[in-house]
């Protein structure tokens, strides 16, 4: 049984990554197989979800669901384009950190999908070519979520999976190393991208007479969404103070966005990306079986046996471990089946450094190549869908160098500050 | 009963190798927001709508933007995107889409009005196409039946 159990595994993580066929229908399909052969009863499966995710998950999206039609985000965008003056180092650089940022108290793919059109925008103003100026917006989008425990994916579940981990131990434990890294990967990327980002000055100055406020139709509204959103990151902070998980923030705040900002109900739960939440789903069931037929126990003796007792060894194995498996598949599925392994290295013992080098090992991994990051997925599709194609190996030319610098960052951060 | 070959149809359709300017020279001349785009033998190969035309003609990322009142016209590159589609055979801006059959109810083609987001579909008899039907023409013959009834 274990075997199957593991077989079902291996063959769902193929198959999201070769992108055969939606992801939600693989994760789903295989939480059913799991579930119909036995690797885990009903029970048991319901059991393995991690709803408290799935929770906050649900309330972010509301959150930025009922935002975004403000104009508020399009506005920030802009103003950062324009703040450029039109020198690309510093259009380069504004927009990588204005993703970096929305993605870090916002969540990765919502800032991606929120900044990237307007860059088209922007981009076409200055006819310069969008594809620069997106892939930095990417990789900043992963970096970016790095920083905290509601900004990438792979965060919410170790996040939600341990609650010794505060909002806080993330922010000063992540936020500094990302910071960092994004620094350097921007400037790096920067100075591969220069040739093609030359802006001429009566170009720079079309997109300095736009008027970004024009788009903040309704202030009263901007005003509460933000007010919302703005309390909703502040009781993050205070979460363990405040004795509260980060699901219930996440959920506090969308309902009180809901019954202050949202006028229809419906129109605003359109918004939740329910095809996530039940791939969320069928991957913690696919992982609950992988626990009970005592696959995860035995990976992480593997692990164990490999690094013997050295936590530098653990930490490396467990960072660049994550980062290479979420290149390769998508770091949802990767971190969820890390997770219990990690817990398993650790016996009754708890470091913190460990899940700091899963989560930048997780995060950063999601830089590599295309597939790695639902970010990545989603930005190079509104690039396709407006005419301006990366390829796969073209996204992989700038992604793995990126990647290869942000884990030599992390690396020497881990053996610096926690091992 | 009714059918839809009963219904003030819209003979609009341009052959496939129409150019993308006579195309819209047509549909601003019909009195229909879409054109049949027909194969040498008469086929449907697809329809090109008015909105097909706007996406041509705009830029591609208006689709993706929820907002633009920051954007201003900038007519060079307006220009450069016309001039880049004008001579463009129509066929590659036709979308494929099922068309509505002859025999079928005004009821069905309404109920295909509404939720393909279309205003207008093509009517055909087997690979034949009899000609368009719009939203107002279907509104338009039912209030006169009506008042006639």
């Amino acid at each position: 049984m274990d075997i199957l159990a593991a077989a079902i595994f291996a063959a769902a993580l193929a198959l999201i990554g070769l992108e055969w066929v939606h992801r939600t229908k693989v994760a789903l399909a295989g939480a059913a197989l799991m579930v119909l052969t036995g690797a885990l009863d009903q029970e048991q499966a319901i059991e393995a979800v991690d709803w408290a995710t799935l929770g906050l998950l649900a309330g972010m999206m509301v959150i930025v669901g009922v935002t975004e039609p403000t104009g508020v985000f399009t506005y920030l965008a802009l103003r950062a384009a324009q703040l450029a003056g039109g020198r690309p180092l510093g259009l380069v650089f504004l927009l990588s950190f204005v993703t970096g940022i929305l993605s870090a108290f916002l969540d990765n793919l919502t800032a991606i999908l929120l900044v990237v059109p307007v860059t088209l925008a922007v981009a076409d103003l200055l006819r310069v070519s969008p594809i620069p100026l997106v892939l930095v917006e990417i990789f900043a989008s992963n970096i970016g979520g790095t920083a905290t425990l509601i900004g990438d994916p792979p965060n919410i579940m170790i996040g939600t999976h341990r609650p010794e981990l505060s909002f806080l131990d993330f922010i000063v434990n992540l936020a500094p190393v990302s910071l960092v890294t994004l620094a350097v990967t921007t400037a790096g990327l920067a100075l591969v991208f220069r040739g093609r980002l030359r802006i001429e000055p009566e170009r720079a100055l079309e997109v300095a007479r736009l008027d970004p406020s024009r788009d903040l139709a309704d202030r009263p509204l901007v005003v509460r969404t933000v007010a919302v959103l703005v309390g909703t990151i502040a009781a993050f902070f205070l979460h363990t103070a405040l004795h509260v998980e980060p699901a219930v923030v996440a959920l506090t705040g969308a309902t009180v966005m809901l019954l202050i900002a949202a006028e229809d109900v419906e129109a605003a739960l359109e918004r939740v990306h329910w095809s996530t939440l039940f791939f969320f789903l069928g991957l913690f069931v696919m992982v609950g079986a992988l626990e009970e037929q005592g696959v995860v126990e035995r990976v992480a003796d593997g692990l164990r046996a490999l690094t013997g007792e050295s936590a530098a060894a653990q930490a490396l194995v467990v960072l660049w471990g994550a980062a290479a498996g979420s290149a390769l598949v998508d770091n949802i599925p990767f971190t969820a089946a890390m997770i219990p392994v990690v817990d398993r290295i650790q016996g009754g013992e708890f470091d913190d450094g460990l899940w700091w080098a899963l989560a930048l090992g997780a995060c950063y991994g999601g830089n590599a190549t295309m597939i790695a990051a639902a970010a990545n997925v989603a930005a190079t599709g509104v690039l396709d869908r407006t005419g301006h194609r990366v390829s796969f190996l073209g996204f992989l030319a700038v992604g793995l160098p990126v990647t290869l610098v942000s884990l030599a960052i992390a690396t020497v951060y881990l053996l610096l500050v926690h091992v | 009963m009714a059918r839809l070959r009963d219904l003030p149809l819209v003979d609009a359709a341009v052959p496939a190798t129409a150019t993308f300017a006579e195309a819209v020279g047509r549909l601003f001349a019909a009195s229909v927001p879409a054109l049949a785009v027909l194969d040498e033998e008469g086929s449907l190969v697809g329809v090109f709508s008015e909105r097909d035309a706007l996406r041509a003609l705009f830029p591609e990322y208006l689709g993706e933007l929820r907002h633009t009142a920051f954007l201003r016209d900038d007519p060079a590159a307006l220009d450069r995107r016309a001039e880049a589609v004008r001579n463009v055979p129509v066929a590659r801006f036709a979308r494929a889409l099922e068309p509505l059959e002859a025999e079928e109810s005004e009821t069905h083609a309404a109920e295909r009005l509404l939720h393909s987001g279309e205003h207008a579909l093509p009517v055909c008899e087997g690979r034949r196409f009899l000609g368009m039907l719009s939203i107002a023409a279907l509104c338009h013959t039912r209030l006169e039946r009506r008042e006639r009834g």
